[in-house]
């Protein structure tokens, strides 16, 4: 899965970096964003689709934050690291790999299941039934360990007996879902809308929700520190989060997005 | 001069190779202190992925032999229009990037693939299962072997099955008293091959069948998942992992060396095959 975002990722940059260039830019209107090139930024799968969009600029390599940062801490080039929590930027900054890591965004994890709904689930309390195929992310990559909260939190964990599979990272759960093998999957609500006609979404309720918080920070490592602050000074920016939330990502709590 | 020169270019570009092919494997047992590698194969991610691995790839191997062989003495035996297409199937998934076997896998065996809906009416659903992991290194190990059994039966002198023949032995009698005798060596070392290949099976299996403690994590799969979590981990995977590879080769070795070279010499075959 990986391996592939890091083909594609460049490959979006450049295709977007054309439409670009034969003036669809004027079409965006007034904004002309400020590419941030010469940087490679290593992000949370979920943020495959959206941050090629607030700037197509950087080199991305997307996959599990916990994958990332077990390349970062072997010295994989990255300039910036986006985690889909914040404890892994936290651990990182504490082992000095990363500077202090700034909140962007939130998130909401949602049920999904096939369109064809095989296993006939309609809540999440449907995948106490036997033989529900339920696919998770591995327990170290934040989706994964997102996921055992809301089964915890809502004494479902019963359930973990129905898991077939602990997929790497939220795009592998979302894609063996889509593919109809899997009966039901834990993601994103940004990941199932990035597969509309493919999933059914089904709430978590607000109770059991667990706090989804992304964090990124320059990498300590990185030869270009000006170009990734400048990266993370775009995220935050009013054009840079008014992307985020068209692309279903929560707005911050105020007192925090005034940073 | 010039002579001595390309000696010491030789000597030069052998001395980059081997090192550059040795450092990975050394250093994964730089790494981290024998002792400590070999604490962590206790650790129960380990020992599942060992019985995980194990079982898939001595299914896989067995039916590997049981349907190989025969096929294999088929392609080395028989000369029919479209047999060099044949044996161009057979090849393919050796050449094939594993991620496309793992699609190709999902989209015949799946759910919702092409034999999907027949076969979950018989109550069967493959992904996900250690069947799926079997198959998906039948997938890429067979080609191993079949390919190393044609060379090893077509390497057969034909006046010796003639003679057997002629001498009154039927065909059955034949093939397993002569011709299996004779190709033990190419089949042997076909087999380890695609054994060693089989135990390295990653990207197939972890499309097709997931990754699951105890069910579908394999060896390779642990190290990928243990890769966040614990590196120790992953080295002790790695380093068992070598040393199985290195046996794997090393007993190829002894066994060639009893046997004819040319039985496991895949030269007669790839000229044969691309003719």
């Amino acid at each position: 899965m990986r391996r592939r975002a890091v083909v594609l990722a460049p490959l979006c940059a450049f295709l977007c970096s054309l439409l670009a260039a034969s003036g669809a830019a004027a079409r965006t209107g007034t904004h002309s964003s400020t590419r941030v090139t010469g940087i490679t930024v290593y992000a949370a799968a979920s943020l495959t689709d959206v941050f090629p969009k607030i700037d197509s600029g950087p080199k991305y390599s997307f996959g599990a934050s916990s994958t990332l940062a077990a390349q970062i801490t072997q010295g994989a080039p990255a300039d910036v690291f986006a985690s889909a929590n914040t404890t892994i930027p936290a651990q990182l900054h504490a082992k000095k790999l990363a500077q202090k890591p700034v909140v962007f965004t939130r998130n909401r994890l949602v049920l999904v299941v096939p369109t064809s709904n095989p296993a006939g689930i309609h809540s999440v309390y449907d995948l106490r039934k036997s033989g529900v195929k339920l696919v998770i992310a591995a327990p170290a990559v934040p989706v994964g360990s997102y996921t055992l909260q809301v089964l915890k939190q809502m004494g479902l964990t019963s359930v973990l007996g129905n898991i077939v599979s602990r997929e790497s990272d939220v795009r592998g759960v979302l894609s063996k879902v889509a593919l109809g093998e899997a009966d039901a999957g834990f993601v994103y609500s940004t990941d199932a809308r990035t597969v509309p006609g493919k999933v059914r979404v089904f709430k978590i309720p607000a109770w059991a929700q667990p706090k989804v918080t992304y964090a990124l920070a320059v990498v300590s490592a990185s030869v270009n520190k000006a170009a990734a602050a400048r990266f993370i000074k775009e995220v935050l920016s009013k054009a840079g989060q008014k992307k985020m939330i068209s692309a279903g990502f929560l707005a911050l709590p105020k007192a925090k997005s005034k940073r | 001069m010039r002579k001595a020169l390309l000696a010491f270019f030789y000597f030069l570009a052998a001395a980059v190779a081997l090192a550059f092919l040795a450092l990975p494997i050394l250093a994964i047992f730089v790494h981290v202190p024998p002792g400590r590698l070999i604490d962590q194969l206790s650790n129960p991610v380990v020992t599942d992925a060992l019985i995980v691995s194990f079982k898939t790839t001595l299914i896989a191997q067995a039916l590997i032999l049981l349907f190989g062989t025969p096929t294999a003495y088929l392609l080395a035996s028989r000369r029919f229009p479209g047999r060099s297409l044949c044996v161009t199937l057979v090849e393919l998934p050796l050449v094939l990037p594993p991620a496309v076997a793992g699609i190709g896998l999902l989209a015949a065996f799946g759910r919702v693939g092409l034999l999907g809906s027949s076969l979950s009416a018989a109550g069967i659903t493959i992904p996900f299962t250690q069947t799926a992991v079997t198959i998906a290194v039948a997938f890429v190990a067979s080609p191993l072997y079949i390919r190393q059994a044609i060379a090893a039966f077509e390497a057969i002198d034909p006046n010796l099955v003639a003679a057997s023949r002629t001498l009154g032995a039927g065909p059955a009698r034949t093939f397993f008293r002569v011709i299996l005798p004779l190709s033990r060596g190419g089949l042997a070392a076909g087999e380890a091959l695609a054994f060693a290949r089989g135990l390295g099976e990653f990207g197939a299996t972890i499309m097709f069948a997931g990754s699951l403690q105890k069910v579908t994590q394999t060896l390779p799969l642990a190290i990928y998942a243990e890769f966040e979590v614990n590196f120790d981990v992953t080295l002790a995977i790695s380093a068992l992992l070598v040393l199985i590879s290195a046996a794997v080769l090393i007993s190829l070795k002894l066994t060639s060396r009893w046997q004819p070279s040319e039985q496991i010499s895949p030269s007669r075959f790839a000229r044969l095959s691309w003719s």
